[in-house]
């Protein structure tokens, strides 16, 4: 899965936003949107809300934990635990690059939120690749990490499924071989 | 869930079908839906859609067999088993001077003497083999006996795997196939060495953005290379769409080569 696929399914995450211009309730297949009044908020899925704003028709309100004090004891949670700590979204990373590149305007510091969404990223990085390493040293049939995003498992996913791939083949070298020979058409 | 098209937001290739249905159209204000929603738990964000066909490369490459069998059609293997091993011949050999002997006297037309040392490659090697061992007795190479055992156990970290035989897992693989007393310990060297240094390309490989890596990979047999350039790969995508360059539209490698050509005289 390529990152603009997990960006594409971080989408549909709703976001609160105070639309500018008026229109009655909308019927979609996946659900209802609406209806919009001038200064009322109202909760949309993350495409609309981009999209709305890229033609200035609405002003977007920042999620609850898009905030630098909030981040600020995420990054140091983080740093502290050894293990995953739940995130506030399991889209942070996507949402953070959404809304910081098109609604930056309505986001007070901007700047500093994506220095430390940054840094929660580069730490959960690298508590991924050590129990990766130690998954592998260990040589374990099966690990499980709670609390792991789409993205970051994207991240790592191909080169850890390889890798895995050529450990099980050399480990099949251990057993003696089997002396039957089967082809398969 | 809801599902959206959008024209803009996704990589195209030239050289490909578009794969959204399109959508642009925006006269009500609100960008038209495009196809049904797609019924589901309504823990949506746990299962992801089905990867897209990968009509981005040209070329897919058939991997290494590794384990007792090669992979017929993988290029990696059709050049790990060009690599030589040591040997001697068992009876005499006619004829062959020519073709296996290094510096054997005579011209060709010698045959070549019963315990004569050879180097042959591991293709005709395994050819040559069999149980009763009549044609041909292999050795193992340096680098799997039990002084560089004991180096690679030591630390495998340090040893340069490229100049040891660029392809000593496939090669190391294989020669399990000759029956050895030493093979099971050829075989945990070998997945130990591999496990000690994952670490290492892991944390290379993911951290070297933009920048030279010939000195990272320069000690690095070709498996690892392999993997090393798949950890690349995984770094490239998230820096290049967090650049916001996933978005924009680039030539297919596919048909990026295609003005190039010149048209000889094909149109008469």
């Amino acid at each position: 899965m390529e990152p603009a696929e997990a960006e594409f399914l971080a989408e549909k995450e709703l976001v609160t936003i105070v639309p500018s211009f008026s229109m009655d309730r909308v019927h979609l297949i996946g659900g209802d949107l609406g209806p919009f009044n001038p200064g009322l908020p109202v909760e949309v899925p993350v495409w609309l809300a981009v999209n709305l704003k890229q033609r200035q028709k609405c002003r977007l309100v920042p999620p609850a934990w898009m905030d630098v004090e909030k981040l600020e004891e995420i990054r140091d949670q983080e740093r502290k635990e050894d293990t995953f700590t739940p995130m506030p979204s399991p889209y942070y990373m996507e949402l953070t690059k959404l809304l910081l590149n098109y609604a930056s305007d309505n986001i007070p510091k901007a700047d500093e939120i994506r220095t430390l969404v940054k840094d929660t990223w580069d730490t959960r990085m690298a508590k991924l690749r050590l129990s990766a390493d130690s998954f592998v040293r260990q040589q374990e049939a099966h690990a499980k990490l709670d609390n792991l995003t789409l993205m970051e498992i994207n991240t790592i996913g191909t080169f850890l499924t390889q890798a895995l791939d050529h450990m099980y083949k050399l480990r099949t070298n251990l057993q003696p071989a089997e002396s039957s020979q089967s082809q398969d058409f | 869930m809801w599902y959206r098209a959008s024209v803009t937001d996704r990589r195209r290739h030239c050289g490909t079908e578009a794969a959204a249905p399109g959508s642009a159209a925006d006269c009500s204000g609100l960008p038209q839906r495009a196809c049904a929603a797609v019924p589901g738990a309504a823990g949506a964000s746990a299962a992801p859609p089905p990867a897209l066909p990968a009509m981005a490369e040209a070329y897919f490459p058939v991997g290494p067999g590794l384990g007792s069998e090669e992979n017929f059609l993988s290029l990696d293997d059709i050049l790990m088993s060009q690599e030589k091993l040591p040997g001697r011949a068992e009876s005499s050999l006619p004829r062959l001077a020519f073709a296996l002997g290094q510096g054997a006297a005579g011209g060709s037309g010698d045959s070549i003497p019963e315990g004569s040392k050879l180097e042959i490659p591991m293709w005709l090697a395994k050819g040559l083999h069999d149980s009763k061992r009549r044609i041909i007795s292999v050795e193992l190479p340096k680098i799997y006996k039990e002084a560089w055992r004991t180096v690679f156990s030591a630390d495998a970290n340090v040893v340069d795997l490229h100049k040891m035989g660029p392809y000593y897992y496939g090669f190391g693989s294989q020669l399990l196939n000759f029956d050895n007393p030493e093979n099971p310990e050829i075989a945990q060297t070998i997945l130990q060495t591999f496990i000690s240094r994952f670490r290492r390309i892991m944390d290379s490989s993911q951290n070297a953005y933009n920048e030279d890596t010939s000195m990272l990979v320069a000690r690095l047999d070709e498996l690892e290379r392999a993997l090393f350039r798949a950890g690349q790969k995984g770094l490239n995508d998230f820096q290049c769409w967090e650049k916001g360059q996933a978005s924009q539209i680039t030539v297919s490698s596919l048909v990026q080569n295609y003005g190039k050509r010149k048209f000889t005289d094909m149109d008469g």
